[in-house]
């Protein structure tokens, strides 16, 4: 059985993370009041918040985390260097774009690159979400 | 000549005397009166064909006096028209080579809801109630370059929920307002466009000048047609791009007989790379989308196929068409120019590219313009991508779900528009219509300038003769003068037809031999002439209401001509869109000739001429 921290015991960087993934998704909100899709990006933003905050599904909150890094960087490369891909170009980035907003869309990235070395084993936020590793 | 009652106006008509003269039908020669008496000067006195499908026009002169000298025969309408009265309407069984003298009585409206009726757009709409300054910007820029805002179709009264039904659709015809401006201009067409009769005196300032004038239309296609361009070719016929229907439709306006050339069909779907948007149906049913012209040194006829995103062809001689695809990710190619190396230039709207086409070689090249700002740079990265996104959704307009434009406005795309080549050193130039900016591209260094304009909306520009770029400012409704060699602007406004009613200048011509400016005065149904000697406009009331004109052309014995291309046609008066030319001097002929028509037929009388 795991155990969990108190409330009262949850690091500051995780409460700090968690405000402002939730200020991004409340961002993301107000932008998908006129442009709907942006609705997608602003719910992930409050899961991963709400991951963070019960300091449940580690394994889950990275995957986000990667796949958004990752789906961005590919949509830069492929509209940067993609001429070759021929038609396929736009499906491609297409895809990627829509793979990268439902991953939280560009504010997560945002945050993503300074997230995920503090996700490293040792690190508090890691024990946060793996007390048993502490 | 029998002349029949009047059938449809409160004309009194006057008819007179039927001669018989050789070589040409129906002669109308006399005077327009206002219902006090006094003459109607500058009053458009139309005569249409028995098949009513086309109709020319002349103006009056001080005295009220006319002459029309017609290629038709038949049953004719004839109908005088004059701002702020009604028309005179009667209907003429004229016998071929036959000369009458017809006076026509303008009369009083019956009643406002008439005399509002009969006002054109800019009346309607200037009305609006606006609340902010920068919003009424917008609705002069997104809402007003496919069609009038204010004309008996788009000032229907509707309910806040019904307008903002139509802004969406309108939308997905990627008008771009931003989701709160959407809401606001809902608000705004409800109060303003509720019904009741408009208040409005216009004014559209006769010239002795104008009484020289003619003007011919010939209707073309259907009340679904979306004729964007029309452009005069080597051969003397009118050359027009159905963007709906992908149609090519040619006039002899010699005969007035009419050709119809279907594009080869394409393999994307209805609506093309836009397959995505809300296209409307039966107005939009092709996959190419034709829509600019230029006309190589050897007879061909170029055409960018704005919705496929290809160059296409067309030999009037063999009637082949042949398709070369823009590569890349191209979006929308626009207006297109031959250089003076036979070369093709034209400008890819939004994807922020102009393309390159050598004839000869077949190749074409594609150059990305500076974005002009960071989020102009997410458009031109991003915006073929949300396109293409949309595209596996057709009719859903999935654009509007992604699109930044929707919080941040249509300034976010660049927009280059119209492209014009300097005939002093072959330079190639264009303006962002966004980005309220012009700029010039060296053809063999391909090095970019940009100068941002002082006014905002350049859209389709045209160089002069000594190399001057004549810009027309859509969205401030004026027109701009750009010097390349002193990189110094000059600007006009628009004349309005009343006071606080403002002018969309949509496009504009050179005539390179006399150095005056033909444009585009879209909101008051008129056609503008500035002579940059005397630095004054004049002012050409069209004969046709909602008058929505595009590109202009000239042919070889100096007429300009233009299509009518309000969205939808049939808004257009007679519901038909149609070839529209002003010969400036042809009035004047028609005087001479009916002159000469009266004066050898028996007992014939005095014709009227111009003081």
């Amino acid at each position: 059985m795991q155990v969990r921290y108190r409330s009262g015991s949850r690091p500051a960087a995780v409460k700090v993370i968690v405000g402002v993934l939730v200020v991004s998704a409340l961002v993301m909100a107000a932008l998908g009041w006129s442009a709907s899709a942006y609705y997608v990006p602003a719910l992930c933003l409050l899961l991963q918040a709400a991951l963070l905050w019960s300091g449940r599904g580690f394994g889950l909150f990275r995957s986000i985390l990667l796949v958004n890094l990752l789906s961005g960087l590919a949509l830069v490369l492929v509209l940067w260097l993609g001429d070759g891909l021929g038609s396929r170009k736009l499906d491609l980035s297409g895809a990627l774009l829509l793979v990268h907003l439902l991953c939280g869309g560009p504010l997560m990235a945002a945050w993503g690159g300074l997230l995920l070395p503090a996700l490293r084993r040792g690190t508090s936020m890691f024990q946060w979400f793996n007390p048993r590793w502490a | 000549m029998n002349m029949c009652t009047p059938l449809r106006a409160l004309a009194l008509a006057i008819a007179c005397l039927a001669f018989a003269p050789a070589g040409r039908s129906a002669t109308f020669q006399g005077t327009v009166t206002r219902p006090d008496g006094r003459p109607a000067f500058g009053a458009m006195v139309s005569v249409f064909n028995a098949a009513r499908n086309q109709k020319q026009t002349v103006y009056t002169a001080a005295d009220g006096s006319y002459a029309i000298v017609t290629p038709y025969s038949g049953s004719l309408d004839v109908r005088a028209r004059l701002a702020n009265y009604d028309d005179a309407l009667v209907t003429v069984d004229a016998q071929p080579d036959a000369t009458s003298r017809l006076d026509l009585v303008l009369r009083p409206f019956a009643d406002p809801q008439g005399a509002s009726d009969a006002l054109s757009a800019s009346a309607h709409n200037a009305v609006l109630p606006w609340k902010r300054a920068d919003d009424r910007h917008v609705f002069v820029s997104q809402c007003n370059y496919c069609h009038q805002i204010g004309n008996s179709t788009t000032r229907a009264p509707r309910s806040h929920d019904a307008w903002l039904a139509t802004i969406n659709k309108m939308e997905g015809y990627l008008a771009m307002l931003t989701k709160a401006q959407s809401i606001r201009f809902a608000s705004v067409f409800e109060q303003g466009f509720d019904g009741q009769p408009v208040k409005a005196t216009h004014d559209y300032g006769p010239t002795p000048e104008l009484a020289r004038a003619k003007v011919e239309e010939w209707q073309i296609g259907d009340g679904f047609s979306f004729i964007h361009d029309m452009d005069v070719a080597e051969d003397g016929r009118f050359y027009g791009t159905d963007e709906g229907h992908d149609v090519l439709w040619v006039l002899d306006p010699r005969s007035g007989g009419i050709e119809r050339h279907e594009l080869p069909k394409s393999d994307l779907p209805r609506g093309g790379l836009f397959a995505g948007m809300h296209l409307a149906i039966g107005i939009f049913t092709g996959s190419h989308g034709p829509h600019s012209m230029a006309q190589t040194s050897d007879g061909r006829i170029w055409i960018t196929n704005a919705l496929s995103s290809t160059i296409m062809s067309f030999d009037p001689k063999t009637k082949r068409f042949e398709t070369y695809p823009v590569p890349g990710d191209a979006l929308y190619p626009h207006t297109i120019r031959v250089d003076r190396d036979d070369v093709l230039w034209f400008t890819i709207v939004a994807s922020n590219q102009i393309g390159r086409l050598d004839p000869k070689t077949e190749q074409m090249t594609v150059m990305r313009l500076p974005s002009n700002g960071f989020f102009r740079w997410v458009s031109d990265m991003l915006f073929p991508t949300l396109l293409r996104i949309s595209s596996w959704f057709p009719d859903r307009a999935l654009l509007l779900d992604f699109s930044h434009h929707r919080f941040l406005g249509y300034t976010v795309l660049a927009f280059p528009y119209g492209i014009d080549v300097n005939p002093k050193d072959g330079s190639v130039w264009y303006a962002k219509l966004y980005a309220n900016r012009i700029g010039r591209i060296d053809p063999r260094t391909l090095e970019v300038t940009e100068y941002e304009t002082p006014l905002k909306g350049p859209r389709r520009p045209r160089f002069d003769a000594d190399g001057i770029f004549w810009i027309p400012s859509f969205d401030e409704g004026a027109l701009m003068r750009f010097d390349p060699a002193t990189a110094k602007f000059d600007s006009w406004k628009v004349p309005g037809v009343a006071p606080g009613e403002y002018e969309t200048p949509y496009a504009l011509n050179v005539h390179r031999p006399t150095g005056e400016i033909w444009m585009a005065a879209n909101n008051s149904d008129r056609i503008l002439r500035f002579s940059p000697a005397t630095q004054t406009f004049r002012s050409y009331p069209s004969p046709t209401r909602v008058t929505f004109l595009r590109d202009f052309s000239f042919t070889k014995n100096g007429r300009v001509c233009s299509s009518q291309s309000n969205l939808p046609a049939y808004a257009i008066e007679g519901a038909v869109p149609a070839y529209i030319c002003v010969d400036p001097a042809g009035g004047e002929r028609d005087r001479a000739a009916a002159a000469e028509a009266f004066a050898a037929a028996p007992g014939g009388s005095e014709p009227a001429r111009i003081e």
